[in-house]
């Protein structure tokens, strides 16, 4: 019989996922308040803070890009548009409406589950290779709409949104930097997913999942509806890549087209790839790193003094040798069974 | 009407190099069945070597263009060597291939970046650009530029010369069967690696040729590449026409976002392309 792959010791270090959540929690909320209890220089720059910040949004991206690219094994190189959505979404009704944030983060959520729905119907015309060109295509169409709107600030974008407020108090000034609320935000964020991710893998919807990953037309003779499960997994990613989207357009106080370029589908893409796919621990691995190998050669060109950013070719590098080396990602399981 | 006849004749030229580059892209999914995403690599890197040698060794325009496709050629060749016979090997290209075109496009993209810089360059006048009149009807007349010109039939000639090759020679019926049965055609003695290399010869000539067709009309940069390889995925002169008359009737802004809408809708309801061979999937 052919073994369904559900991946078991999800979290590091063989600890349970509640111990593994307390010790994060606590680590976190030392980086976010040790400044504040201790006079004289900040221990923890804010350079470094906004990297953690950035992991931590990369990590939710890659969650939700793993249900489609993990559990279903879809590639898709379009989810940028449901990031910039839900950041184009808060960012134009905070700037006209005014309507609170954490309202703006749902109406985003709901515009990317609706948008998804027409990609999640072309996933079910075709696969594979031809679904990564429809995806790209779908995030550029995206893209080229927030360059020529006027009412979304064309090229430049829309600037100055105002920061969220938690119970009256401004996120930013909720720690000891403006960075470290929205630290908190989102690692409690990435927790959720990672948890959500957690239980569905495990669920009928989990198993449903890999029913249709492994193969498709056996799963449909089981009775398995490929249709609703495949666009469930599509509406599911989106929405959370949508989440994604609002806080990045609070953190940067700012939404511009770049937001949908290719390029940052690609990285989310390289993020599930490189953190191996289905593995959550992975996901925020690889999220993290696609976050901050490239701070790290950015200062390395700084440094050197070259003309060019050399992490661009190293990245290139690291996908290549990766297929060639360990084509499951890092923390991904060896496709054992598939001839 | 005019101004619609006219814009249509402005797109043909984008039309036809789009198509160079998607009878490039789609002879290798065809055969190999990976999207190479280096096609608009060696896209790029083509109209840069035609740019060497028309601004540096003063080549005149036809030995230039051929000098461009070799090193398409070449170009082509060194990444199946590199990237891909090594997936292939092993028998994973379907699922881990996609992932390294990825990788293998970005590295070459970067380093031409690095190597010449992101500032857009420009070919010299290798042919005198002057408006010929197709015809006239009372006092408009439709025109045609003779670059654009000069491109289409450079296009047809290539289209046709590989029309040729595919119909008439052994080795073009043996592509053309490859793109049904590759193993059935490794039994019956064909060498598939040859095969495969000739395959990729000819994708990178055609896809360097393009490059250098576009380098005519346009600045090129180190980035080109990147969205000019998906365009010509499918309906590549229709693509061409329709951007060039979105440009004309609604805005230049959105000619790209309509040659994209106008792929995903055709991907979805032919997927082999309009004109194209049927392929079966390959996950």
């Amino acid at each position: 019989m052919k073994k369904l792959r559900i991946n078991s010791g999800e979290w590091l270090f063989g600890l349970s996922g509640r111990v593994t959540f307390l010790i994060s929690a606590i680590l976190i909320f030392f980086v976010c308040f040790v400044d504040k209890f201790h006079g004289g220089k900040a221990w923890i720059p804010s350079y470094t803070q906004h990297i953690l910040v950035t992991c931590l949004l990369s990590a939710l991206l890659a969650l939700g890009l793993n249900f489609i690219s993990g559990y279903l094994g879809q590639t898709s190189l379009g989810h940028a548009a449901f990031y910039g959505i839900g950041a184009y979404t808060t960012a134009v009704l905070l700037t006209y409406t005014g309507l609170n944030f954490w309202l703006s983060i749902f109406v985003g959520m709901l515009m990317s589950m609706l948008l998804a729905i027409p990609l999640a119907a072309a996933s079910l015309r075709v696969k594979g290779q031809f679904l990564v060109v429809i995806t790209y295509a779908f995030c550029e169409i995206f893209r080229y709409i927030a360059i020529n709107v006027p009412v979304l600030g064309g090229t430049g974008g829309m600037a100055g949104l105002k920061a969220p407020e938690v119970f009256g108090v401004r996120i930013t000034k909720l720690a000891a930097t403006n960075k470290g609320g929205y630290m908190i935000l989102l690692f409690l964020l990435v927790s959720a997913a990672a948890f959500f991710s957690w239980r569905v893998q495990r669920s009928r919807v989990g198993y449903a999942f890999a029913a249709i990953r492994e193969d498709e037309i056996a799963a449909e003779a089981m009775g398995i509806n490929v249709k609703y499960y495949k666009t469930l997994a599509m509406v599911i990613s989106a929405a959370i890549c949508s989440i994604a989207g609002s806080i990045q357009a609070a953190f940067a106080t700012m939404v511009s087209p770049e937001l949908f370029s290719s390029t940052k589908s690609i990285q989310i893409f390289s993020m599930v790839v490189i953190g191996g796919r289905m593995s959550i621990k992975g996901m925020i691995l690889g999220g993290s790193l696609m976050t901050i190998l490239p701070e790290v050669f950015h200062s390395v060109k700084d440094m050197a003094g070259l003309s060019f950013d050399p992490w661009n070719i190293l990245y290139g590098l690291l996908l290549v040798v990766m297929m060639r080396v360990r084509p499951q990602g890092i923390w991904g399981r060896k496709e054992k069974d598939e001839g | 009407m005019f101004v619609f006849l006219q814009q249509i004749i402005n797109g043909l030229a984008q039309g036809g190099i789009y198509s160079l580059i998607a009878i490039g892209w789609t002879t290798v999914f065809g055969i190999v069945g990976v999207i190479n995403w280096t096609h608009g690599e060696v896209y790029m890197l083509g109209a840069y070597v035609g740019y060497f040698v028309t601004t540096f060794l003063h080549l005149p325009l036809i030995p230039a263009l051929l000098v461009s496709m070799l090193a398409g050629m070449v170009i082509a060749v060194l990444v199946d060597e590199v990237g891909y016979r090594p997936l292939r090997k092993r028998g994973v290209l379907a699922a881990t291939g996609f992932i390294t075109a990825l990788g293998l496009s970005t590295i070459l993209r970067y380093s031409a970046s690095a190597a010449f810089t992101v500032n857009p360059r420009a070919y010299p006048e290798l042919i005198e650009q002057e408006l010929l009149t197709l015809f006239k009807v009372g006092d408009s007349a439709i025109t045609i530029s003779s670059l654009h010109l000069i491109i289409l039939i450079g296009t047809f000639v290539i289209m046709v010369a590989l029309e040729l090759f595919m119909k008439r020679t052994l080795t073009g019926k043996a592509m053309l069967a490859a793109s049904q049965d590759m193993q059935t055609l490794g039994l019956m003695g064909v060498n598939a690696e040859l095969l495969i290399k000739i395959t990729f010869a000819i994708s990178g000539a055609l896809g360097a040729a393009a490059g250098f067709f576009i380098g005519l009309l346009y600045a090129i940069d180190p980035i080109m590449g990147a969205l000019a390889g998906l365009k010509g995925w499918s309906g590549a002169i229709l693509v061409g026409i329709a951007e060039s008359l979105t440009a004309g009737f609604i805005s230049t802004g959105y000619k790209d976002a309509i040659g994209f809408a106008i792929m995903i809708f055709i991907l979805l309801i032919k997927p082999s392309g309009l004109m194209g061979y049927k392929f079966e999937e390959k996950v």
